[in-house]
């Protein structure tokens, strides 16, 4: 087979090996379908072949950056989950999907960067955190414009302020949504029976960052609790699928509570920071000190320098020291 | 007692259309019954309305003859600006107005008519699924080929839509509405895809329809339900308008199981009334039957 083809995707949190729903889809596409993916988890879109995540950089066909067309082409280099599934079942594949992008999406979008408290204390947290500086201060806003935008063409211009209408609407699409979900899947292991498929990928994409983020405001989030097949059905795929990365969740948990507020991992930079802005302060006053003459050293003459030395002369200051010569 | 009533409903009706007002609505309309002057607006059929509101009120007209629903089309230059959520087409029943399909459906069904009662929740599920995909699929995939493609939006869509104004209203409305729908299309991931692209989109979703439907007579089985409708409206309305390019057409005449899908609910709903209803909105655009 050709190169292994690399996987560049948002690195995980909160016991998900991504934090994004477009990641999380292609990753679990390619587990179902056994490509041999090399993933680079990182935290820079900017960092990425084509500038956003999740891409895909193969040897022949250069970068792609959508779930969609990630997807098409692994089934190309015949990865390919949706092999056993009958006429129909495609069919219905495509139908749930774009029920999904039309009702629950838009509610994710909202629940996670429109509703005030969410964003502010979860989602900006996080990315400002975790994406490098200086991009941290612009990339989360134009993140959040975008979804703004998004939402608005989408529903057609309508108010987008939270609590009011719009929200009640979108919320209550994707309850129907969820409930339609959970109706079809049933008590089945996988929506087509006992193997997963590529819609499989997609909705456990969308639904795990609802199921295992911690959103301090959430009815969507109760929701989902309340349907168990579909709570089963998330954590079921992420028990077979990607123990490794379930297991670093509670590893990376742990420092979180201790430092409060600091990252783990920029404890060594801020000390540096310190030292450096300390330094930086006292070479300036001392520079200035001597540029305006408050400070002035003066080379004496090497046989007066045997007497003693002669301490620099403070301007206004009467030294004694004069009276040692 | 009534008058309250009839107060409250002007007072919430002027206040615009919402879920919350809708529900208020449904509560206090409940028991009226349909009434005979019921209209549809659309925007006038001749020379302004555009592939996707056809297709979507078509698909309206569709659902309210499957129930059996009498209602007069009415046809106004601004019908796209009196509508509360600003699509087309919108009913006014009474004194409420509703627009586009998916509400629509709901207030009929407040008023006792349903098509999908006989369904159970998992085929209710495949129903809002489909429903959704042609929604997402093939209205799309209409907006963007009237206005992203810039021979069609030249030759077909601005001309079209902006016949009714004058100059210079004319062409600020359409290349405003152009710009809008551009936005979104970028908003949505759609604005990287080739004109060849999106045919193939809409020949796959053709594929997963005419995959549904089998050979049974509609989507489930013996009765129609809305999906039949939206999906009726929609392909009736590819298969007879002309635009710069046969190709759209085409796709659809390669699955005859919904030609034939086409064609029975033609018969069965639109014939014995007059055939003005449809086939004069599409004379000018068609180019002869589209059975042949």
């Amino acid at each position: 087979m050709s190169a292994p083809l690399e996987l560049y995707c948002w690195k995980g949190e909160w016991g998900l090996p991504s934090v994004d729903s477009d990641c999380l889809t292609v990753l679990a596409y390619a587990k179902f379908a056994g490509a041999p993916l090399k993933v680079h988890k990182i935290a820079n879109p900017w960092r990425s072949p084509t500038g956003s995540l999740p891409a895909l950089k193969t040897s022949e066909d250069g970068s792609l950056s959508q779930p969609h067309k990630i997807i098409i082409h692994l089934r190309k280099q015949k990865y390919n989950a949706d092999y056993d599934l009958s006429a129909k079942e495609g069919a219905d594949t495509l139908a749930f999907i774009s029920l999904l992008e039309e009702k629950l999406l838009p509610a994710l979008i909202y629940a996670f960067w429109v509703d005030s408290k969410n964003y502010v204390e979860v989602t900006r947290r996080w990315y400002a955190e975790n994406i490098p500086f200086p991009l941290n201060f612009y990339l989360p806003t134009r993140m959040h414009s975008n979804a703004l935008d998004r939402l608005r063409l989408v529903r057609g211009d309508s108010g987008l302020e939270p609590g009011d209408e719009a929200e009640k609407e979108l919320y209550r699409d994707a309850y129907e949504c969820m409930t339609l979900l959970s109706q079809r899947l049933g008590t089945q292991k996988f929506f087509f029976g006992d193997f997963p498929s590529s819609l499989d990928a997609y909705v456990f994409g969308q639904l795990a960052p609802l199921l295992k983020v911690k959103l301090p405001n959430c009815k969507l989030q109760q929701h989902l609790k309340s349907l168990d097949n579909l709570c089963h059905y998330c954590s079921n795929i992420l028990d077979l699928y990607f123990q490794n990365e379930a297991s670093d969740g509670p590893a990376r948990k742990a420092p979180t509570p201790r430092d409060d507020g600091s990252d783990f991992d920029n404890e060594p930079h801020k000390r540096r920071n310190q030292f450096l802005s300390v330094l930086v302060a006292l070479g300036a006053m001392v520079g200035y000190a001597f540029l305006t003459g408050i400070v002035s050293i003066q080379r004496s003459n090497p046989h007066n320098a045997l007497h003693g030395r002669r301490a620099p002369q403070l301007a206004g200051d009467e030294v004694d020291d004069e009276d040692g010569e | 007692m009534p008058n309250c009533l009839f107060l409250c409903a002007t007072l919430v009706h002027y206040a615009g259309p919402s879920y919350s007002n809708y529900t208020f609505h449904l509560f206090h309309s409940a028991a009226e019954p349909w009434p005979e002057n019921a209209a549809l607006y659309q925007p006038l059929k001749d020379d302004q309305i555009l592939l996707s509101d056809h297709a979507s009120s078509l698909a309206v007209q569709a659902y309210l003859r499957m129930c059996n629903l009498p209602v007069q089309v009415v046809c106004r230059a601004n019908a796209e600006y009196m509508s509360p959520s600003g699509k087309v087409p919108f009913i006014h029943v009474g004194n409420q107005v509703v627009s586009e399909l998916g509400p629509i459906v709901q207030f009929i069904k407040a008023k006792g008519h349903s098509l999908s009662d006989g369904l159970d929740e998992v085929q209710k599920a495949e129903m809002k699924a489909y429903m959704e995909l042609v929604n997402n699929m093939l209205l799309t995939a209409e907006l963007y080929i009237q206005w992203c493609d810039e021979n069609t939006a030249k030759e077909i869509t601005r001309p079209r839509f902006s016949s009714p104004y004058t100059w210079p209203l004319n062409h600020v409305l359409a290349y405003q509405k152009q710009w809008e729908v551009r936005r979104k299309m970028k908003a949505i991931g759609w604005a990287g895809k080739t004109l060849d692209q999106v045919y193939e989109d809409v020949s796959q979703c053709c594929q997963a329809l005419s995959q549904r439907l089998g050979t049974q007579p509609y989507f489930f089985n013996k009765q129609p339900t809305e999906l039949d409708a939206l999906v009726f409206g929609h392909l009736f309305t590819i298969l007879t308008t002309q635009l710069t390019s046969d190709e759209l057409g085409e796709k659809v005449k390669n699955y005859s199981n919904l030609l034939s899908f086409c064609r029975r609910i033609e018969q069965n709903y639109f014939e014995d009334h007059d055939k003005d209803s449809i086939t004069s909105s599409t004379s000018r655009l068609s180019k002869g039957s589209f059975l042949m």
